[in-house]
């Protein structure tokens, strides 16, 4: 059937075939070798905030994975099956040829998070960082999320606090001024001289937990992550300094829970 | 430190005598002279009021819904001041309404206010933090800048779920994360980041009196929440309405700056059954 994609999708589709190119590609060879789980710009080790569930034989699915990296970790970290959804080739390339050299074995599909050609209650585990939970709608990838995800299920993802977003400036490193309004905050379009014009997703932090509760989920966890000490700034997402994430923080982490139904069995793996 | 004293109507300060911390003293001496400038003064109209209605900027409860049925529940606020909030809470149902407060001049407003409109609250004078009474005596605790930033969060949110039953529900109103980090010691709170939310705890304010307020980020609250026993149910953070003005005595947030980002913020949150309880 076919499937129209929004604007803003075509919009980072071309954003991110140009990062892509300019430092994705080169830094998958990396990503995919290392070991540890690590969480965003700041590297924050998974080993430090134990946020992940036990990944032991679930079923994965990363929304707008990129190069699949942390689909990769999540592999070698037990899970039983990881299926990465892109909307950008030249991601889903650098993917899967990555994917051939590690022999992850992880599978992947091009499509819009927020619609994907796969059946309900497939998943045991739903997975974004700075995935859809930054470029899709949470209107319509969180419900999607929760209808891909079995009963019992789990939601984890990052994205960008609602600090970071008032703070932020179009072609600029971010500041101290409280530059927009976090009221009706949803949408935001950025110029950018460097990739292109690009189309965000964000509503404040309550306004999300409103969205998984109202999708049906439980919030389990959810935590603010600055920079460590000694971080330094990210060689290729300089927008946000580590001397600014060190007293503010730039990225949260979500974890939420889809019911199990009423009378159903818990399924033990 | 001078300790609690018996109140002066008379009613017993329950439990040993107290060693107050000494936020607690400070935030009394500060309450005990907003009394006189502000709250006794209005807590009339306040009581009079029947519709819930919350924070600076009068958010109706109607509007937000986020109040539990409160049809015959025990319930309990945490710094009540001059408990309008609480008498709302009984007119609209609540079976009995206990008020913990630790400036004796807000309780004596609050008592006045009790014998007036004649309906039947409770008070304590006690650090909230430490309330003289019984484990799962309450069906509801509630704070509305009570306890939820005058009291330290590790200390009065396991109290309060020491004081809930099994089921029972934690509601409070409190400070937003941006309104603290953009907070000074000046007249008006800035549109910029002056505060580090890293490490945030206890803020003391020098400016005019003396005071200590309490406020950890939302996602450290969150998870003091989840290990303290509770599970969220519910958290929204508030804005003034488009026709909000200033308010009369709370000046420092303008109404401007909370048309744009959230000032104030509600938590509702419920006390978890034991794992092999019975549910009705």
């Amino acid at each position: 059937m076919p499937r129209r994609l929004p604007d803003y999708a075509i919009r980072n589709r071309e954003v991110w075939t140009v990062s892509n190119a300019n430092y994705t590609a080169a830094s998958a060879h990396d990503s995919w070798a290392q070991e540890e789980i690590t969480w965003g710009r700041w590297n924050t080790p998974e080993s430090e905030i134990k946020f992940l569930p036990d990944l032991h034989g679930l079923e994965v699915i990363e929304l707008g994975c990129g190069t699949a990296y942390f689909g990769a970790w999540l592999k070698k970290h037990g899970a039983r099956r990881v299926l990465g959804v892109d909307i950008t080739p030249a991601q889903l390339d650098t993917a899967r040829e990555m994917n051939e050299e590690f022999g992850l074995g992880l599978e992947f599909l091009k499509a819009n998070a927020e619609a994907v050609p796969l059946p309900d209650e497939s998943f045991d585990l739903a997975f974004s960082e700075y995935g859809a939970s930054l470029w899709c709608d949470p209107d319509r990838w969180i419900p999607e999320a929760a209808r891909l995800l079995r009963p019992g299920g789990e939601l984890v993802f990052m994205r960008s606090t609602d600090l970071e977003m008032v703070c932020s400036a179009d072609n600029e490193r971010i500041g101290r001024q409280l530059l927009r309004p976090l009221k009706g905050m949803h949408r935001l379009d950025w110029t950018d001289d460097e990739v292109g014009p690009s189309t965000e997703f964000h509503i404040s932090h309550s306004e999300l937990f409103q969205v998984l509760r109202r999708a049906g989920f439980e919030v389990l966890d959810f935590r603010e992550l600055y920079a460590a000490e000694d971080a330094v700034d990210h060689p290729y997402y300089q927008y946000v300094t580590a001397e600014w994430a060190r007293q503010w923080p730039s990225e949260e982490v979500w974890r939420a829970r889809k019911p199990e139904l009423a009378k159903s069995r818990r399924r033990r793996s | 430190m001078p300790e609690v004293q018996s109140s002066a109507s008379g009613d017993a300060v329950v439990g040993m005598p107290e060693d107050l911390p000494d936020y607690a003293v400070t935030a009394r001496a500060l309450w005990t002279k907003n009394n006189s400038a502000f709250t006794a003064g209005t807590a009339r109209d306040r009581w009079s009021q029947d519709e819930i209605r919350w924070g600076v900027w009068k958010t109706p409860e109607a509007e937000i819904q986020i109040l539990p049925d409160l049809h015959g529940k025990d319930v309990i606020e945490l710094g009540c001041g001059t408990a309008y909030f609480g008498a709302w809470l009984k007119k609209r149902g609540a079976r009995r309404v206990v008020g913990v407060d630790v400036t004796p001049a807000q309780l004596e407003t609050a008592r006045t206010m009790n014998e007036e409109f004649g309906l039947g609250l409770e008070f304590i004078e006690a650090n909230a933090e430490e309330v003289p009474l019984p484990d799962a005596s309450f069906d509801l605790v509630f704070s509305e800048y009570g306890a939820s930033i005058w009291c330290d969060q590790f200390k009065w949110i396991p109290e309060a779920a020491r004081l809930l039953r099994p089921g029972g529900e934690l509601v409070f109103m409190r400070n937003t994360d941006f309104e603290m980090v953009a907070s000074t010691d000046e007249e008006r709170i800035t549109e910029r980041l002056v505060q580090p939310l890293k490490g945030m705890h206890r803020l003391n304010w020098f400016s005019e009196d003396e005071s200590s307020e309490f406020h950890i980020s939302a996602s450290e609250m969150f998870r003091l929440l989840r290990r303290t026993g509770f599970e969220v149910l519910d958290w929204r953070e508030l804005y003034a309405a488009d026709d909000a003005v200033d308010h009369p005595f709370y000046s420092y947030v303008p109404a401007e700056w909370a048309r744009r980002w959230p000032s104030e913020e509600i938590w509702r949150a419920r006390k978890r059954r034991p794992p092999r309880g019975r549910e009705h």
